[in-house]
């Protein structure tokens, strides 16, 4: 953390709820998401794979192009001629897939054909018209069948279906399991759910015929990535593409490989005189629009009798689909804090991600933590319950202490500050917790069964993206770190282009916030472009809103960016003034005298000089107020198996939760829900209040409601928010929240995570609260979601969720 | 092909349109007000609710024939020149995250309070089942349409 003083000259701003402007244009309906933009266009249409698996033996489209207002036709096999196949950022096998199906389709939703016509119904129409022979083949969709030794294969070039398989091991497992007096073990299943976005994926491209080159305007969340990736893939120079990203109605990292799509809407512009747009419908989305992966989790703990762990060991198997590009990444960031807030000194992770007929991974929010937490702080509870132990105490005998932060794990992680035991105290007291218990005992004798739930999450913030180091020996990114440009403008005013993007995090109102401390000034004054033209923004590889990074990197290019700004106001104003630098301080807009206020001159006139009157600049200084700076957080390790970094911030909390389950019917009701949070520095709390929430509410989604149901021809059954569930405004519990501030000592601000965390916490604390609830029944909750049907079937049978 | 009439936001359009064209594609692409959203296919989100003569409907799932001589109020009609009271509310209550949904919310919101000037929050809750949103969890959206209800009954003098 940077001495504040140094960076604020005001602290009028910073840490206030300041209402967030930019949502003017969107209460107003004055947004521009990309199908708003006013372009006359064609409109696409994808033909999709019917099949989980098919060799593809023709495709016909002549019908399709003969149709009136059809403008042009690309087949998967022309597309694969046309381009490199996707690259693939974990794995370690060879896995060859192009952006859209070639010699067969690999899951239900596969692209094979696109269709540009004038209008978005005549492309489907279209659609109708192609002829496709597919040969089916035998189909893989659970993990289990992937595993067995006559599976058919996926990728024939791999010889298997697992594409990674790797084990990591830190500090001494072997003693741990000497040492203990029982080994707690259990299996779990995770199931596949998404956080999708409300507005689904959604682009143009446009090809100029002049220079061969492209613009594409795409709701995308990691436009540096993405721009790299066009490229390669469609082998052309960096410089004839150009990626704009207007508004973007929510990401949830969902929005962070639309990349194959950009490619094929490329080709497709090649052949039509007029841009081509293409908007996902819900269904191409919750078919192929990208899944957090489903998984099967072994755990053990080897521990001693009083509660104590010495160990952690998992066997950890990922459902990536088919999508070789993010394959295997689950499992690499989930193993870095697999041992959550408690001080485990040893850890062994088997790691496996297997390809399969169901559709596309990607990196949901909170990427593989969310269930890291959940078999974590289930295993806490099972533990406690077979030691005899209150689940508090087992956890309080276990946190990592305040004294030993910042507290490096085994594998390398390092956890930089917080208090464990005082937030899981805190969330108790809030909550009623004693009271609730005492509760639940008087309503089990009338026959009601309520439940409390905790749990303590880490949320980790600024992936390292060293971390693909399994495969890659070395990486292509390394670190993390963003870019930002800040200027002055002739009025004076502050004008702000950043190199990542925003989906509604209001990125807009926390950096106007941090320059009007920086300089004295109203936000209004300062305004933050928050798209992103690659022509233009200062973007590097790492650029996009991802892994909770803004807090951290982002904001600290724009601190940079705008001191650099800020001490050239100064170096012109000490020449006109004739004070030394050190005798001027920046006030209200302007930069004065420290010792008499009146010898004063305002950003206005500063800028006058900088812009016009440049002759009358001091010797050595340029023209201009524009400057650009990036930020690389220092902390990041460089890859390395045995000591490594994946992410650099963290963030905990602990949610306390109480249900009632209905054992009749299998309906859950919530009656509490409580979340202490310690996100370190806090910026604009009615922002991070919502992301909390909203987050928590993802959680609450995936534990009880939303799951991808995939039947055993890999035919998915949930294609629509029909069947797909979501949580609705009713049924959900009124959270309470409340914070802690243990400041991050390596962040400009002492910012840390904020956005996923409650993704993070509140699957483990709802899954906790049910199985507390169902305990007169013995029932055992090792899978998710936790349906009625399942409820009811588990206190009657099975004994297990 | 068919002539269709509407009055959208007190203007008048008329257009030849196909039978088949959905109401909300008729106000996004004919009209050109693209305040009122897609984000499904099978009338569960919401994004794309508006008033048809004065009522809340998602605008997916009507036909733009079947809307010939309505009147409708779409996210850029809800008021004049200013904001309307549950716009204020959302800015202030930090309603919006992404605001992909909000033009559908601000409209299930304002026709709620139409109706109802005090609303529960279990009320409002159960107002916006048909309105789905993404990331706020929905807690700051309905802590802002029970502002609204409050300024709007200070402002009309009307007390419980």
């Amino acid at each position: 953390m940077m001495n504040l003083d140094e960076i604020f000259v005001t602290r009028n701003w910073v840490g206030k709820s300041v209402r967030r402007d930019e949502d003017i244009r969107l209460i107003k309906g004055e947004a521009a998401y990309v199908d708003d933009l006013d372009m006359d266009c064609a409109h696409v249409a994808f033909l999709r794979s019917v099949y989980a698996h098919a060799r593809i033996t023709k495709i016909d489209t002549s019908k399709a192009e003969a149709l009136p207002g059809v403008i042009a036709v690309v087949t998967g096999p022309e597309v694969a001629k046309q381009t490199k196949p996707i690259v693939a950022r974990a794995i370690t096998q060879p896995a060859i897939q192009y952006v859209m199906a070639d010699k067969k389709v690999r899951y239900v939703g596969e692209p094979l054909v696109a269709v540009a016509a004038v209008d978005r119904y005549i492309a489907e129409d279209a659609l109708e018209l192609i002829d496709v022979e597919y040969e089916p083949l035998p189909v893989v969709v659970e993990i289990a069948d992937a595993l067995k030794k006559d599976s058919p294969l996926i990728f024939e070039e791999a010889g298997s279906n697992v594409l990674l398989h790797d084990t990591l091991e830190h500090g001494n497992m072997d003693a741990a399991y000497q040492e203990a007096d029982l080994v707690v073990k259990e299996h779990f299943r995770v199931h596949r759910y998404s956080s999708t976005p409300l507005e689904t994926w959604a682009m143009i491209a446009k090809h100029e015929k002049g220079n061969d080159s492209f613009v594409v305007w795409a709701n995308d969340q990691q436009p540096g990535r993405s721009t790299a990736n066009v490229c390669n893939t469609l082998g052309i120079p960096n410089n004839r593409f150009r990626l704009i990203v207007p508004d973007s109605g929510g990401g949830f990292g969902i929005k962070l490989a639309i990349w194959p799509h950009i490619v094929i809407l490329c080709l497709l512009a090649k052949k039509v005189d007029k841009p081509v747009k293409w908007v996902q419908t819900r269904r191409e989305h919750l078919l192929g629009g990208s899944h957090a992966p489903d998984c099967d989790v072994e755990i053990e703990l080897p521990m001693k009798k009083d509660g104590k762990i010495l160990g952690l060991f998992i066997k950890d198997i990922e459902n990536d689909g088919s999508f070789v590009h993010t394959a295997g990444i689950y499992g690499l960031i989930k193993f870095a804090t697999m041992v959550g807030c408690y001080d485990i000194r040893a850890t062994r992770a088997e790691l496996l991600s297997v390809v399969t007929q169901k559709g596309p991974t990607v990196q949901n929010r909170g990427v593989g933590k969310p269930t890291m937490i959940f078999v974590l702080e289930r295993m806490m509870d099972i533990a406690a319950k077979k030691l005899g132990l209150d689940p508090v105490e087992i956890r309080f005998r276990n946190f990592i202490q305040p004294k030993q932060m910042p507290y490096t794990t085994p594998s390398g992680e390092i956890y930089e500050s917080g208090n464990y035991p005082e937030c899981l105290q805190k969330a108790l007291s809030l909550s009623g917790y004693d009271e609730l218990k005492k509760r639940q005992i008087e309503m089990r004798k009338n026959g009601k069964y309520i439940g409390l739930g905790i749990s303590a999450g880490i949320e980790p913030g600024t992936s390292n993206l060293g971390y693909y180091y399994t495969s890659r020996g070395v990486p292509e990114y390394m670190g993390n770190a963003e870019g930002a440009i800040v200027s002055i403008d002739y009025d004076g005013n502050v004008n702000v282009v950043m190199g990542s993007v925003d989906q509604g995090q209001g990125h807009a109102t926390t950096i106007s916030q941090v320059i009007a401390d920086m300089l004295d000034i109203h936000p209004e004054r300062v305004s933050v472009d928050s798209h992103l033209d690659s022509l233009v923004s200062p973007f590097l590889g790492h650029s996009g809103a991802y892994s909770n990074k803004f807090n951290d990197v982002d904001l600290g290019a724009v601190i940079m960016a705008t001191k650099k700004v800020r001490d050239k106001m100064v170096r012109i104003a000490s020449h006109v003034l004739g004070v030394e630098t050190g005798g001027l301080q920046v006030k209200n807009g302007a930069v004065c005298s420290r010792k008499d206020e009146q010898k004063s001159v305002s950003f206005q006139e500063i800028a006058s000089l900088a812009y016009k009157k440049i002759l009358l600049l001091p010797e050595g200084v340029e023209p201009g107020l524009k400057e650009i700076a990036y930020y690389k957080n220092p902390m990041a390790k460089l890859p390395s198996r045995d000591d490594f970094n994946v992410q650099i911030t963290h963030s905990n909390s602990v949610h306390v939760v109480a249900v009632e389950v209905d054992v009749e019917t299998g309906e859950i009701t919530f009656l509490k829900y409580v979340i202490v949070h310690d996100c370190g520095k806090q910026l604009n709390p009615g922002i991070v209040e919502g992301m909390t929430i909203g987050s928590t509410v993802h959680g609450i989604g995936a534990a009880l409601l939303e799951e991808f149901v995939y039947d055993e021809n890999g035919q998915p059954l949930s294609a629509s928010f029909m069947d797909y569930m979501k949580p609705l405004a009713g049924g959900l519990p009124r959270i309470e929240l409340a914070h802690m501030e243990s400041p991050c000592p390596y962040t400009l601000l002492g910012t840390k995570a904020v956005g996923e965390g409650g993704a993070i916490g509140s699957v483990a604390a709802v899954a906790n609260a049910v199985e507390d609830a169902l305990s007169p029944f013995q029932v055992k909750v090792v899978s998710l979601p936790i349906t009625p049907q399942k409820v009811v079937k588990a206190v009657k049978e099975t004994k297990e969720i | 092909m068919h002539r269709v009439q509407a009055r959208i936001n007190g203007k008048d359009y008329e257009h030849e349109v196909e039978a088949r064209l959905l109401l909300v594609h008729y106000i996004r692409e004919k009209a050109r007000l693209t305040g009122t959203h897609v984000g499904c296919d099978t009338g569960n989100c919401g994004a794309c609710t508006i008033l048809y003569n004065g009522k809340p409907v998602k605008s997916c799932m009507l036909l733009a024939v079947q809307a010939n001589r309505a009147e409708i109020t779409t996210v850029e009609g809800l008021a004049g020149n200013g904001l309307h009271p549950v716009q204020e509310a959302f800015l202030n209550r930090f309603a919006v995250q992404c605001g992909y949904c909000t033009p559908g919310m601000l409209l299930s919101a304002s026709s709620l309070l139409e109706s109802n000037a005090a609303p529960s929050e279990a009320e409002i809750r159960e107002a916006l089942e048909g309105n789905m949103c993404m990331c706020t969890g929905y807690q700051q959206i309905v802590d802002a349409i029970k502002y609204a209800a409050e300024t709007m009954r200070a402002s009309t003098g009307k007390s419980l």
